[in-house]
């Protein structure tokens, strides 16, 4: 599956540099506008391992921020699935913060905290916590009664049974809003990058941006496309594992 | 050992129409007992009121010397991260261990423990789920369509072991089988719905035990007597 | 089946008409003869003359309809021209010459900046820079990447002196360390930050000097006015208009006589600067356009682009030489 999904980011990712050269050559652009194979090719030898660094530099931060919302969600939304008001003001602030581009919030995050390690980090949480949190707390507070009636009607129900009851038959929707928040994680990360701090891949698209150098602009799409592909693709086969050993035990 | 209530009273929230009213029963002894009645009448309702699982309800159910009622129905399922032999394990006392392989051998599933549930069709689903409740404390254990999909032999085998096995227990058990309410069971409170009077009516059935077969004309009595009733 | 392979064919020839209808490169023309202008940076006083010959009427009194659209970092005027969306533009010395490289077909009709905005701040109770050989030994602030970088390496080789003998430092948007004294000469936009930063400094009691490229001799020219090929071609007429209007334009907008009336213009787009710091912006702005009276704005210094263009393929920003004088179009002459 790692091979699938690597497949298909390769065809749609050639699928765009063929709509562009058809553009550029039907239309007689220069390379000023859009590089030639050749200028690509160039650039490509010329920026890859530094821009690979940064692919990978911005990828550790979507990890561990895409850990840490894991954690952090998981704790959250199993702590507030009960109708409390707790739960209540959670799943109401889950709605209403989700819906709100968190990227805006970057260039005030890097000014409270400076350009480094933390910011990144921070953003890359905030933007894939609470579509997680909506998720977990969606599982966690609805009840699979046909599982669930034997254990309560004969005394046997516990909190962690209940979670693992409603995590284990949730758990093809928990590995795709995992995966999906890998997604959010790096994109979020990239973006926040692009707009306020001066490391990473997202600011040397920038800094591309500014140099109007297209060529450079579609090696990191290239390279950020590979590297989330693999990072996807190691996700899933993560989860299968993690669901057969599960099962096995 | 007796349950039954005196003028229940009870419709779904948000709807103006009564499931029951003013509606009376009472069930006693130990045994196996049927819960008959055509489809929509009420019969899960009332199972479900019996064993405190359903409220919003005017009157009140009265027992005596029942102190726990399970209520198991057909569309239950067991976690799917064990084998159904190690979830059995898990949820049965060790005194009963012997208890567990006995019915798990009458009921016809001992080559199927290392599997999971999914894995099984939905009859041998059905029975592994009754097994579990069989192996808990009870004093009153409310079937609903519990054998639902189990073959007509196997659901005789089952019947007639749970009354064996179970003497001093009582049972209610839902069902939209005629022939089989009329040929096992103690008594049979056929729910006749909602405007019909009297609401609910109790018919002795045959209650055949092991080996045992039915005189074809006392069979036949006692099915026309449910048909008529409900 | 051939029904289908008909309308999928019929649906890919339609695709590309509508693709190229509206990415139709090059046309010389915008919408119902209006022009688009696309300057590089925003609103402010260093477009003076450009918003001067939109509010005031010059360009419609040549007979054109102008849009003048304001730059920024993600606006690229060449590239534009070459898509159609513009007809005239602004871009700096180096983004012509790298265009050139790559083939575009863009040419120069005037140039706006004589000399380079882009100059160095420093404390003068500090230091003075009287010779290249001050510059030994100093903290040097460069955005790596930049053209600032491109200047002070220039300056640097220009000098003899490598980059064991000064300390070469990463600026970024924040001043701190050149405020905190941890770098001695700061790189600024004369007619922008080094305003801000100059009064900062003189507020607190210290005085500033500039480093001015040009005056040791490396002339890294800035903002010019440019236009394709094909519209110099194919419309001289509109293109010498055009210039005609921006040019006497720049000319009353710098004339110390018009200052009020300039700063007003400038005022209603930049609506974040005061009129004080705009009057100071423009002061300065006058010095760098039209350095000298006699001086005529827009003209094009070709030993500047030569210069600019040979520092540029020293340095590996360009893969071989472009022969931009060939380009260079003053007064929209094809």
């Amino acid at each position: 599956m790692l091979h699938r999904r690597v497949y298909q980011f390769l065809i749609i990712y050639c699928l765009g540099i063929l709509f562009l050269l058809l553009l550029k050559y039907s239309l007689g652009l220069s390379n000023y506008v859009i590089p030639s194979p050749l200028n690509l090719r160039t650039t490509f030898s010329e920026v890859v391992s530094r821009y690979f660094s940064d692919v990978l530099d911005t990828l550790s931060v979507a990890i561990i921020g895409q850990f840490l919302s894991i954690f952090v969600a998981f704790l959250i939304g199993i702590l507030a699935r009960k109708t409390t008001w707790f739960g209540s003001f959670v799943k109401v602030a889950a709605y209403n913060f989700q819906a709100y581009p968190i990227v805006a919030l970057a260039p005030i995050i890097f000014i409270l905290l400076g350009d480094g390690f933390l910011s990144r980090l921070l953003i890359a949480a905030m933007i894939c916590y609470f579509p997680l949190l909506l998720s977990v707390l969606g599982i966690m507070s609805e009840p699979i009664e046909d599982i669930e009636h034997f254990y309560r009607t004969t005394g046997r129900m516990r909190w962690q049974l209940a979670i693992k009851i409603r995590a284990f038959e949730n758990l093809n929707k928990l590995t795709t809003v995992i995966s999906g928040s890998a997604t959010l994680a790096m994109a979020g990360t990239i973006v926040a990058e692009f707009i306020a701090a001066n490391t990473g891949i997202g600011y040397s698209i920038r800094i591309a941006l500014y140099q109007s150098d297209l060529s450079k602009i579609l090696v990191a799409l290239f390279l950020i496309g590979i590297t989330l592909s693999v990072y996807q693709g190691i996700l899933e086969w993560a989860g299968i594992v993690a669901k057969k050993a599960w099962a096995a035990s | 050992m007796r349950i039954g209530c005196p003028d229940i009273s009870f419709k779904y929230p948000k709807t103006d129409k009564y499931v029951f009213k003013d509606f009376s029963f009472q069930l006693s002894d130990a045994g196996f007992h049927a819960l008959f009645g055509p489809s929509g009448v009420g019969k899960t309702s009332l199972g479900k009121m019996m064993a405190g699982l359903l409220s919003g309800f005017t009157g009140k159910i009265e027992t005596h010397d029942i102190d726990r009622i399970l209520y198991s129905y057909n569309l239950e399922r067991l976690p799917g991260w064990s084998s159904i032999g190690n979830h059995l394990k898990k949820i049965t006392r060790s005194s009963r261990a012997n208890l567990a392989d006995d019915l798990v051998t009458v009921f016809g599933l001992e080559k199927h423990m290392g599997s999971r549930f999914s894995q099984l069709s939905l009859g041998q689903q059905n029975r592994i789920n009754l097994i579990r409740y069989l192996l808990q404390d009870f004093d009153l254990l409310i079937m609903d369509e519990s054998l639902a999909n189990v073959d007509e032999k196997t659901r005789m085998t089952i019947i007639t072991t749970i009354k064996a096995m179970f003497p001093d227990r009582m049972f209610i058990y839902i069902s939209h089988n005629v022939v089989e309410v009329s040929k096992f069971c103690k008594k049979i409170l056929v729910c006749r719905g909602y405007g019909k009077d009297p609401a609910a009516m109790i018919i002795t059935g045959q209650n055949l035990k092991t080996g045992e077969k039915p005189g074809k004309d006392a069979l036949e009595g006692t099915m026309l007597e449910v048909m008529n009733a409900a | 089946m051939k029904t289908e392979k008909i309308s999928s064919k019929k649906f890919v020839v339609l695709a590309l008409l509508v693709f190229c209808f509206f990415f139709s490169a090059g046309s010389t023309h915008a919408a119902g003869d209006r022009l688009n202008y696309r300057l590089k940076w925003l609103f402010n006083a260093s477009v003076a003359g450009d918003l001067y010959a939109d509010v005031h009427g010059i360009f419609k009194s040549e007979g054109i309809a102008v849009t003048v659209k304001a730059g920024g970092p993600e606006r690229d005027a060449i590239k534009e021209l070459e898509l159609g969306h513009a007809q005239f533009g602004v871009a700096s010395a180096d983004q012509v010459i790298r265009a050139r490289d790559k083939g575009a077909p863009v040419v120069v009709i005037a140039q706006l900046f004589q000399i380079n905005p882009l100059q160095w701040i420093y404390r003068s109770a500090a230091m003075s820079v009287d010779s290249l050989q001050d510059l030994r030994g100093k903290t040097l602030g460069i955005t790596y990447g930049g053209n600032d970088e491109t200047i002070m390496r220039t300056l640097l080789a220009k000098g003899g002196i490598t980059e064991d003998d000064v300390n070469l430092f990463s600026v970024r948007y924040d001043y701190t360390p050149f405020y905190q004294n941890k770098v001695d000469l700061w790189p600024v936009y004369r007619n922008s930050q080094g305003i801000f930063i100059s009064q900062k400094l003189q507020d607190a009691g210290e005085d500033v000097g500039f480093l001015i490229p040009s005056k040791f001799g490396v002339k890294f020219v800035a903002n010019s006015v440019v236009t394709s090929e094909r519209m110099l071609q194919e419309n001289p007429d509109l293109v010498k208009r055009f210039l005609n209007a921006l040019l006497l334009a720049w000319e009353e907008a710098m004339n110390p006589d018009n200052e009020q009336k300039t700063i007003t213009t400038i005022a209603e787009f930049d609506k974040d600067s005061s009129p004080e710091l705009i009057e100071q912006q423009l002061s300065i702005t006058r010095m760098l356009i039209k350095p000298r009276k006699d001086l005529v704005i827009g003209t094009i210094d070709a030993a500047a682009w030569k210069q600019t263009e040979a520092i540029m393929l020293k340095q590996g920003q360009i893969t071989a030489p472009v022969a931009i004088e060939n380009f260079l179009k003053p007064g929209g002459q094809p």
